[in-house]
C-alpha cells in the first residue's frame, strides 16, 4: 500500500458568485522514501494538493490516506495532532517565530510530542547538525541570512522525524546560489535519511532534481514521470 | 502546558513599548479601583460597627456643635439595665462642612479612654495624659497628616493648635480601627472650659457600652423614653447607624464612586482587548505556521489567552502595590460631622484587585484568542503579511 494515497480528491471553493475548482478528481499514490516534485502554472492546484496532503486544508470530496490514516475524516484538533507527528512543512518564506532562537524554533514541533527534555535537546542538535547550523543555535531569525533561515525551517520540518516532508517552493524566495544549496540539502535529506518528500515548484530545474515529477494543469495530473535527477545535482549531493 | 511558557513570555517582549503601556494602563485602572474599594471598606468599617455600642445624641440635632446633653445623664444611663459603661464625650471640630479635612477633638474622662478603646501608644505615656489636663493623645494617621501639612514633625511634648484649642501631645496611638487614628482625645473638663464656660456641665454625646446579653434596640428605646420628658430629649442609635446618618451625603458620593471603579475596569478590559487583538492581527501568519506544525486551535487559544491574562495580572499587581503603598503612607481620610472615613489598605482589597485583574485578562482575551484559534490556516499563510 502506498504511503500517500489520494483518491478522487476534489477541492472547490466559492469566490463571490463563482465556484473555483482547483482540484478535479485527482488521484495520486506516493511510496515511502519517494521524492516527488509537483509542477504547474499558477492556479494549477499544486499548492492546494500539497496542503491537502499536509492536512492543513480540507477537500470537498474524495479521500486522502497517509500512512494508513484517512485524514479526511479527522476532526480539526485530531488533524493538528496528526500533523505534529506525521508532517514536516517547509515554507517558501522561512516563517520562523521571530522571538525564538534557531534552537527554540527547531524545538517547537517536539514540544507537541510526549518526549523528554533531554530527548528534545538531542533531536534538535541532530537536526541543526543536519543543516549545518549548530553554531547558530542561539541566534534569532533577524541575525540569520535568508539561506540560514531556510535551513532552520528545514531543521524544524525534519526534527520530529515526520512521515512526510512537504515543501512549498522552498527556494522561491532565495538567490540562485542559496537556492542551489537549499536544494542540495533537500536532496540529501531524501537520499541520506530516506525521507518521503513532496516538493511544489514552478522551476523545471528544481523539479528535475526529484525522482518523480508530476505536472498539474487545471487541477488534473497530466504528467507523471519517473526520471533520474540531473547528474550534477546528484553528484553534489553526494 | 508550561512547555510554551518561554514562547508566551518572549511574545510579550516582542513589542516592549506596547506591552509596557498596556501594563501601565491596567495598573492605573486597578489603582483607581483599589482606591474606590478602600474608600468603601473605610465606610463599611464605620457603618457596620459593633451593635453593642450606642450613641446618645440630642434629639433633632445633626451637628456636634448643636448637640448639648447634660453631662449628668451619664449617671442615669449607667443605672439602666443592660448598660455596662457610659462615656460622656464633648466633641469639637475645626470646621463644620467647610472642608473635608476635619480635625476632631474628643473630650472625655481620660482614664476611660484606655479602657474603652483598643489604642496602643507608639510614643508617650498614658500616665502623662491622665495626669495633665491640657494634654491629649493623638492618632498616628492624624499626626502624619498634620506633620505634612505643617511641614514639621509632630511629636510627644509638642503643642498642637487646631482652631482655638491648643493641647500638648502626651502620646501618639495606633488602633485596629484606622478611622480612630484621625481623632484627638483630650480631657473633658479641659475641652469644656477652654472654649468658654457655656459648655461646662454639657457634653455632645454619651457613648454607651452594653452588656453582651443586652438588646441594643430595646436599650436605645428605653433610654430615649426615659429622657423624653427630661431636660433635653435624646436620640439614641447604635454607633454604626449613628455614623452612617452623620455621613449620609458622603455615603451617596461614595456609592457613586463605585461606578467610577467599574468604569476604570471597563476601560482596562477595552485596553487589554484592543492590545490583544492588535497582537493577534500582527501574528495571523505566525499562528498559522504554529498550527501547520501541529499546534491545535485550542492551544493557540490558550497561548493568546495566557498572554492577555499575564499582561492584565502584572498590570493589576502593580496597581495593587501602588495602591497599598499610597494608602499606607498617605494616611488619607475624609470627615464630616466629627466622623472620619479612613482610607487604608487591606488584604481583601489587595486580593480583590489581583483577582479582578486576572478575570479581566480572561474576559478581554477570549474574543481575540478565539479569533486566532479559528483562523483558516491556508488563507492566513497565503494572504497574511
Amino acid at each position: 500500500m502506498a504511503l500517500i494515497d489520494v483518491q478522487k480528491v476534489v477541492k472547490q471553493f466559492r469566490k463571490g458568485p463563482e465556484t473555483i475548482t482547483p482540484l478535479q478528481e485527482t488521484d495520486l499514490q506516493v511510496e515511502k522514501g519517494e521524492f516527488v516534485s509537483l509542477m504547474g502554472a499558477s492556479g494549477s492546484g499544486k499548492t492546494t494538493l500539497l496542503n491537502l496532503i499536509a492536512g492543513i486544508d480540507r477537500c470537498t470530496a474524495g479521500r486522502i490516506v497517509v500512512n494508513g490514516t484517512d485524514i479526511t475524516t479527522l476532526s480539526r484538533s485530531k488533524l493538528a495532532q496528526w500533523r505534529a507527528s506525521n508532517i514536516g512543512y517547509i515554507f517558501q518564506t522561512h516563517n520562523l517565530v521571530p522571538v525564538l532562537t534557531a534552537y527554540e524554533n527547531v524545538e517547537l514541533p517536539l514540544l507537541l510530542l510526549p518526549i523528554s527534555r533531554s530527548e528534545r535537546q538531542k533531536r534538535v542538535e541532530i537536526a541543526l547538525r543536519a543543516v549545518d547550523l549548530v553554531d547558530r543555535a542561539n541566534h534569532y531569525p533577524r541575525q540569520l541570512s535568508g539561506g540560514q533561515e531556510q535551513r532552520v525551517g528545514i531543521a524544524r520540518a525534519i526534527v520530529a522525524d515526520p512521515t512526510v516532508v512537504v515543501a512549498d517552493e522552498p527556494t522561491g524566495s532565495l538567490d540562485a546560489e542559496t537556492a542551489e544549496q537549499i536544494l542540495q540539502l533537500i536532496i540529501q535529506l531524501n537520499s541520506d535519511l530516506g525521507t518521503t518528500l513532496l516538493l511544489v515548484t514552478h522551476d523545471p530545474d528544481v523539479a528535475a532534481s526529484a525522482g518523480r515529477q508530476l505536472k498539474l494543469v487545471h487541477g488534473k495530473l497530466v504528467d507523471d514521470r519517473r526520471a533520474q535527477p540531473t547528474v550534477s545535482m546528484r553528484q553534489e549531493a553526494m | 502546558m508550561f512547555k510554551f511558557a518561554p514562547y508566551v513570555l518572549k511574545t510579550l517582549t516582542r513589542h516592549r513599548a506596547r506591552t509596557l503601556l498596556t501594563v501601565s494602563g491596567a495598573a492605573v485602572s486597578v489603582f483607581v479601583y483599589c482606591f474606590v474599594l478602600a474608600v468603601q471598606e473605610g465606610l463599611a468599617r464605620l457603618t457596620t460597627q459593633d451593635d453593642s455600642v450606642l450613641v446618645v445624641f440630642q434629639a433633632n440635632k445633626f451637628c456636634p456643635a448643636t448637640s448639648h446633653l447634660p453631662q449628668d445623664y451619664e449617671h442615669a444611663i449607667s443605672k439602666m439595665p443592660g448598660v455596662r459603661e457610659v462615656v460622656p464625650i464633648q466633641v469639637f471640630t475645626n470646621n463644620c462642612r467647610a472642608s473635608l479635612d476635619v480635625v476632631v477633638f474628643y473630650g472625655t474622662h481620660a482614664e476611660q479612654v484606655r479602657k474603652v478603646r483598643d489604642f496602643e501608644l507608639v510614643s508617650g505615656s498614658w500616665d502623662e495624659f491622665e495626669s495633665n489636663q491640657d494634654t491629649a493623645i493623638v492618632g498616628q494617621a492624624l499626626v502624619e497628616r498634620r506633620s505634612r501639612k505643617l511641614g514639621q514633625e509632630l511629636s510627644v511634648g509638642r503643642k498642637l493648635t487646631i482652631g482655638d484649642v491648643t493641647v500638648t501631645i502626651a502620646g501618639i496611638y495606633t488602633s485596629e480601627n484606622r478611622a480612630e487614628e484621625d481623632y484627638i482625645y483630650c480631657h473633658l473638663d479641659f475641652l469644656q472650659r477652654t472654649r468658654g464656660t457655656d459648655l461646662v456641665g454639657t457634653v455632645t454625646q454619651h457613648e454607651v457600652f452594653l452588656d453582651a446579653s443586652a438588646d441594643p434596640q430595646q436599650v436605645a428605646s428605653a433610654l430615649d423614653l426615659k429622657f423624653k420628658s427630661g431636660q433635653v430629649q435624646t436620640d439614641t442609635r447604635t454607633k454604626g447607624v449613628f455614623q452612617a446618618s452623620s455621613l449620609q451625603d458622603l455615603i451617596q458620593l461614595i456609592d457613586l464612586m463605585r461606578y467610577l471603579g467599574f468604569a476604570c475596569l471597563g476601560l482596562m478590559t477595552v485596553l487589554l482587548a484592543t492590545t490583544t487583538v492588535m497582537g493577534v492581527e500582527d501574528r495571523i501568519r505566525e499562528h498559522a505556521v504554529l498550527q501547520t506544525i501541529g499546534v491545535t486551535g485550542a492551544r493557540v487559544f490558550r497561548l493568546v489567552l495566557s498572554e492577555c491574562v499575564l499582561v492584565s495580572f502584572f498590570g493589576g499587581l502593580a496597581g495593587v502595590l501602588i495602591a497599598v503603598v499610597v494608602l499606607a503612607t498617605s494616611s488619607l481620610s475624609v470627615g464630616a460631622e466629627a466622623v472620619s472615613i479612613a482610607f487604608a489598605p487591606s488584604t481583601s482589597m489587595a486580593t480583590t484587585g489581583v483577582l479582578v485583574s486576572a478575570l479581566i485578562g480572561i474576559a478581554a482575551g477570549i474574543a481575540p484568542a478565539w479569533r486566532a484559534a479559528q483562523a483558516d490556516i491556508v488563507n492566513a499563510l497565503r494572504y497574511a503579511g
